[in-house]
């Protein structure tokens, strides 16, 4: 019997791999991702490349030797003026020539103030004038508080907190990540949608086109479901793995080549900081799964049940919600991960693969949830499974109109 | 399980959608190997019926049997089902197509593949093996259509008007196929409201007619027994001794007329009648009578159109 429920598997997968859909979406996905960082980076770093050399006139002393560097890096193309008598009217001059884009000019004042003056024909862009002005600053700070005898580097980089738990429980917590853990329970929400709404217009389209006649008449509706949301979910991991993949690849070899072609986008690195690991990266597939499986059955049902797009559209209403409800939770769930109340809705089975994953990946979670978590989605996957086979076996065969709420009862206690 | 002989057998069957009663009190066999034919004006409760033996629906009352047992999944992929409503899965190229349907009843997909292809040889569909479903014909996804239900070879075929929609070339195909399946043994019933095609092809016909059954016999048999039913007349002279109680009612044809007599009148009271009446009787021939005929005769005038061109068909049925 397994022999058929493998043929609609693949079936399913393959008209759905073949298609320009996936491929489109498949590598225009990656595509899209890495040219929203990539292409404004380039255009930032652009600005800068025909600006001439900036003399810097350091007045001070101290300041240049700390802002080269920086500078450098940041693509400004600099070099040191002595301070004497007429400089200004000589480096205007250079500049009046087109041999000098401008100069710096930086004196005590600066080391208690932090204040610069740019002497440009051409008024540098926003993000250049922030580097400039955040590099003198930081610049004079990092003197001042080596005056003091303090550790600058360490200061300035943030300082540290270090966790000393008082109980056990918590121990194994993983170091907080907000920013993942807001935009993977988003993704989490987007991916169990399109894939779950995938099985439900394939189910759709089956018994609108009438072809589900004879497809039942050779196998039991229960295993058509089961394919269907098998091969769906088969298409999903392939997209999700290539996605994973080409990120994989973007980060430990695309950006390395980036940033060796032009070093001017070196800071574009700091972005691997925010990357998730592998131990979360695993947990997200898992809440993907489950989410799925749990998500697609009740979306086949409801496919199962309508007759056109238009019913189907005000009928996954309900579903719809349970989707809706924890990104509108998700926040205050991620910001207090230990509240009663987080803790009950992130093991509400069908809350669990958006709220469960926010809180591990915003940290605050014991193991033992995350554990218990995957056993009641396991118990809700059986249940719904249940329910919703029944719906489906009685619905996809039925014309006329959409199921009442008794008419389904009566369907998932007759079927 | 117990062997009826049967491949199809429906006792007291009843089903009805709100108020609407689609098939009443129905008892139906078909015997194995045997071609069969359900007949009836579009709206009779054929559909409804297959439906019903394809487990597709579930009868109010009655009982459905396939192959001597209840309708389930093992014995309805033994039977090869062409719905009234064709579906295809358009994006799917033609030989995937039928593979598939091979697949999910137990043909390998090699096998399956090498049957599809002779099959779309023999249709001279060939080239299109490997193109999309969506860009064929209506008629040619139709013949797709029914590749996907013979691919699995098999021992019942149930064809739900399966002519409709091909054009007169392509139903002779058909025909040929349906009575080369019926020689190899496999047993056949299809519906139709095309007298004509039940005529050629049927051993057995079954006619429905507002729900119920009205007849239910071998073609042949029929034939002998309702022979006496249609006259058909030339004559010079008055035509008063053609109003009696034996005549259901009168078709003329242009050369002649033909007497379409109650069951079990006498046709000799005419002729009698006739002699008396002063008329030159030129003919008076008891003709085989067409099956259009028998229907009309059983079924009642005003039910179906001649040549198989159904009129008054009953609204809202399945």
């Amino acid at each position: 019997m397994l022999v058929n429920v493998w043929a609609v598997i693949r079936r399913e997968y393959l008209q759905r791999v073949r298609s320009k859909w996936f491929v489109a979406a498949t590598v225009g996905g990656p595509l899209f991702m890495s040219a929203m960082i990539v292409v404004p980076a380039y255009f930032a770093s652009q600005g800068s490349r025909d600006a001439r050399e900036v003399a810097v006139v350091d007045g001070t002393g101290v300041l240049y030797e700390r802002l080269a560097p920086q500078l450098a890096e940041a693509g400004w193309d600099v070099r040191e003026e002595r301070w004497r008598v007429n400089v200004v009217t000589e480096l205007r001059e250079a500049a009046d020539n087109n041999l000098l884009g401008g100069f710096l000019l930086l004196d005590e004042l600066t080391l208690e103030t932090g204040e610069g003056i740019l002497y440009t024909k051409d008024r540098p862009s926003a993000i250049r004038q922030v580097t400039l002005r955040s590099t003198i600053s930081r610049a004079a700070l990092e003197y001042q508080l080596e005056q003091q005898g303090v550790d600058a580097d360490a200061m300035l980089s943030g300082g540290e907190l270090r966790i000393e738990m008082l109980s056990e429980e918590g121990a194994d917590i993983e170091e907080p990540e907000f920013l993942v853990a807001y935009i993977g329970a988003f993704l989490l929400h987007m991916v169990i949608m399109l894939y779950a709404v995938a099985v439900m217009r394939a189910t759709l389209e089956e018994k609108t086109n009438r072809i589900v006649e004879v497809i039942i008449s050779s196998m039991k509706p229960w295993h058509l479901m089961l394919g269907k949301i098998l091969g769906v979910g088969a298409v999903s991991m392939t997209q999700m793995g290539i996605w994973l993949l080409s990120g994989v690849l973007m980060f430990t070899m695309g950006l390395p080549m980036l940033i060796s072609a032009r070093p001017e986008m070196a800071s574009m690195a700091e972005v691997i900081e925010f990357l998730p690991g592998f131990g979360l990266l695993a947990l997200f597939g898992g809440y993907f799964v489950f989410g799925f499986f749990m998500y697609s059955a009740l979306y086949a049902a409801v496919g199962a049940m309508c007759n056109s797009d238009e019913e189907a559209q005000q009928a996954q209403w309900p579903i719809m919600m349970l989707l809706i409800i924890p990104i509108v939770m998700v926040t205050n769930v991620i910001g207090n991960p230990s509240s009663t109340m987080a803790i009950t809705l992130s093991l509400v089975p069908l809350f669990s693969p958006i709220l469960m994953w926010g809180r591990v990946a915003g940290g605050g979670v014991p193991a033992w949830q995350i554990g218990l978590s995957f056993v009641l989605m396991l118990f809700a996957i059986f249940a719904i499974a249940w329910v919703a086979g029944r719906i489906y076996k009685v619905g996809i065969l039925m014309a006329g109109k959409r199921a009442t709420l008794p008419e389904l009862l009566r369907w998932i206690r007759e079927a | 399980m117990k062997d009826t002989g049967f491949a199809i057998r429906l006792q007291g069957v009843t089903k009805s959608f709100g108020k609407h009663t689609a098939v009443e009190d129905f008892d139906f066999e078909v015997p194995r190997g045997s071609i069969c034919g359900l007949l009836g004006p579009n709206g009779s409760g054929k559909t409804t019926t297959i439906r019903m033996i394809m487990g597709i629906l579930h009868p109010d009352e009655g009982s459905v049997e396939l192959f001597g047992a209840n309708p389930d999944v093992t014995r309805r992929t033994r039977v090869g089902y062409l719905p009234e409503e064709r579906g295809v899965y358009r994006k799917m190229k033609c030989i995937e197509f039928v593979t598939f349907l091979g697949e999910i009843r137990g043909v390998r997909r090699a096998e399956g593949k090498k049957r599809g292809l002779a099959w779309l040889e023999r249709l001279g569909l060939s080239e299109w093996a490997d193109k999309k479903i969506e860009d064929l014909s209506k008629g040619m996804q139709q013949k797709i259509q029914f590749v996907g239900t013979v691919i699995h070879e098999p021992e019942l075929l149930i064809l739900d008007e399966p002519f409709s929609g091909l054009d007169p070339i392509n139903q002779d195909v058909l025909e040929e196929i349906v009575r080369d399946f019926h020689s190899r043994g496999t047993t056949i019933l299809f519906s139709t409201h095309l007298m004509d095609q039940a005529e050629r092809l049927c051993e057995r016909v079954c006619l429905i007619s507002n729900a119920k059954k009205v007849l239910d016999a071998n073609l042949h048999e029929l034939k002998a027994a309702e022979r006496k039913g249609v006259v058909a007349v030339e004559f010079v002279g008055p035509d008063t001794w053609l109003d009696g109680p034996e005549i259901d009612r009168i078709e003329d044809t242009g050369k002649e007329l033909r007497l379409i007599l109650r069951a079990g009148a006498d046709h000799q009271a005419i002729l009698h009648r006739g002699v008396q009446s002063g008329a030159e009787i030129l003919r008076f021939d008891l003709v085989e009578p067409r099956l259009h005929d028998i229907f009309v005769r059983h079924a009642g005038a005003g039910v179906v159109g001649d040549a198989g061109t159904p009129v008054g068909a009953i609204p809202g049925g399945a």
